[in-house]
């Protein structure tokens, strides 16, 4: 199945960083200059497993009279490695990159939830916490592909060392939330706080539903992830795709407090309101500390 | 920088945003190759500029449940 959504190049691949870099007459981005050794040791850990995302199938197929069955063993299989959060649905074009070709039936979605009480210790922490999570998630994506393959069907795993599907349409469609204002899936029990990874298969499963609880009514009023934005980078307004809100990062805006300092910014996501469920004391307390510096915060904190 | 929203356009006259782009060339490319999908043949595709309004501009109005410290 060939897909349909453009994906932006990471790093100085993406043409409007690069621009902007040289425009500063530098080669890299300031902040992956400065990354901190760890953070390098969980990048090199997702490069090795990179190899490891495909492989040769079993030929003996194991039957699937009962693809319910088998969908929850698949679901046990991934919260034991570790993910917090499990769905299937179908694979869908505009699940997967402009010019990629996915060949599977069927698309896993595991995410690992980040510790949002990293946020009380700076934005570098954050970066360590999303960076673990990921390895976290290339793991588990990674095994289950190779479990699948083992049972006799094929299946590629898609991460941070290599991916061919949008997390965001695949998040949207197995259940696991709705799109916030500041461009990332917002989650009932962990705000937008977590990371993904993804096993692509023709393993027959069953497919969850979409499961809409008011965000995109909530971000439409709320404002706070904007409000918070030290770029000014999260618009005011939204365009449609697939019938789905989207509220368009200016990625101008973005970059200079993202990319082109050294300080990770996580911001958005950080003040989102939807943390509070998950973690209510550091929420207060971290929008007790924004307040401080002078930006707008719930009434309530 | 130049900001260009790249719109999807299907049969029934349904828009869907594709993405938001920095550069003609940029937007162009994608267009090519959407258009070379043939389940896509059906849809047009145009390249607009950015409306400054759906770009950032903080709002200097308050919301009903937010604050100004």
């Amino acid at each position: 199945m060939r897909g349909i959504t453009p994906r932006r190049e990471q790093g100085m691949a993406d043409p409007v960083l690069a621009e902007m870099v040289h425009a500063m007459g530098l080669a890299e981005a300031p902040h992956f200059a400065a990354i901190k050794p760890t953070i390098q040791a969980y990048r090199r850990r997702w490069v090795e497993l990179a190899p490891y995302r495909d492989g040769p199938v079993n030929s003996e197929r194991t039957p699937v009279p009962d693809p319910a069955a088998m969908t929850r063993q698949i679901k046990d299989k991934a919260w034991q490695l570790g993910a917090h959060l499990v769905g299937v649905c179908r694979l869908q074009p505009h699940m997967i990159d402009l010019g990629q070709d996915v060949p599977h039936e069927f698309v896993i979605a595991c995410c690992v939830a980040e510790d949002y009480e990293k946020v009380m210790h700076g934005a570098d922490a954050v970066e360590e916490e999303a960076m673990r999570t990921y390895v976290r998630c290339t793991e588990i994506s990674n095994e289950l592909a190779a479990q699948i393959r083992a049972m006799g069907y094929p299946a590629r795993a898609h991460h941070n060392g290599g991916c061919e599907v949008q997390a965001i349409p695949i998040f949207y469609q197995v259940g696991f939330g709705e799109l916030g204002r500041h461009g990332s899936l917002i989650n009932t029990e962990y705000g937008a706080s977590f990371r993904p990874g993804f096993v692509t298969t023709d393993l027959p499963l069953v497919e969850d539903r979409p499961r809409e609880f008011g965000v995109q009514d909530f971000c439409m009023n709320c404002n706070v992830c904007q409000l918070n934005c030290p770029g000014d980078a999260i618009p005011q307004d939204y365009v449609v795709t697939h019938g789905i809100k989207r509220w368009l990062i200016d990625l101008e805006k973005c970059y200079p407090y993202s990319r082109l300092r050294n300080e990770y910014c996580h911001l958005c996501v950080d003040v989102c309101p939807y943390n509070v469920k998950s973690h209510p004391q550091t929420y207060k307390a971290f929008m007790k500390e924004r307040k401080q510096v002078g930006y707008k915060t719930p009434k309530t904190y | 920088m130049e900001k260009l929203y790249v719109n999807e356009i299907r049969r029934d006259g349904e828009v869907s945003t594709v993405g938001l782009f920095y550069s003609r060339a940029e937007a162009e490319k994608i267009v090519d190759m959407l258009r070379a999908i043939p389940e896509r043949s059906h849809c047009r595709y145009e390249i607009v500029e950015a409306v400054r309004h759906l770009l950032s501009e903080k709002q200097a109005k308050r919301t009903s449940i937010f604050t100004e410290v």
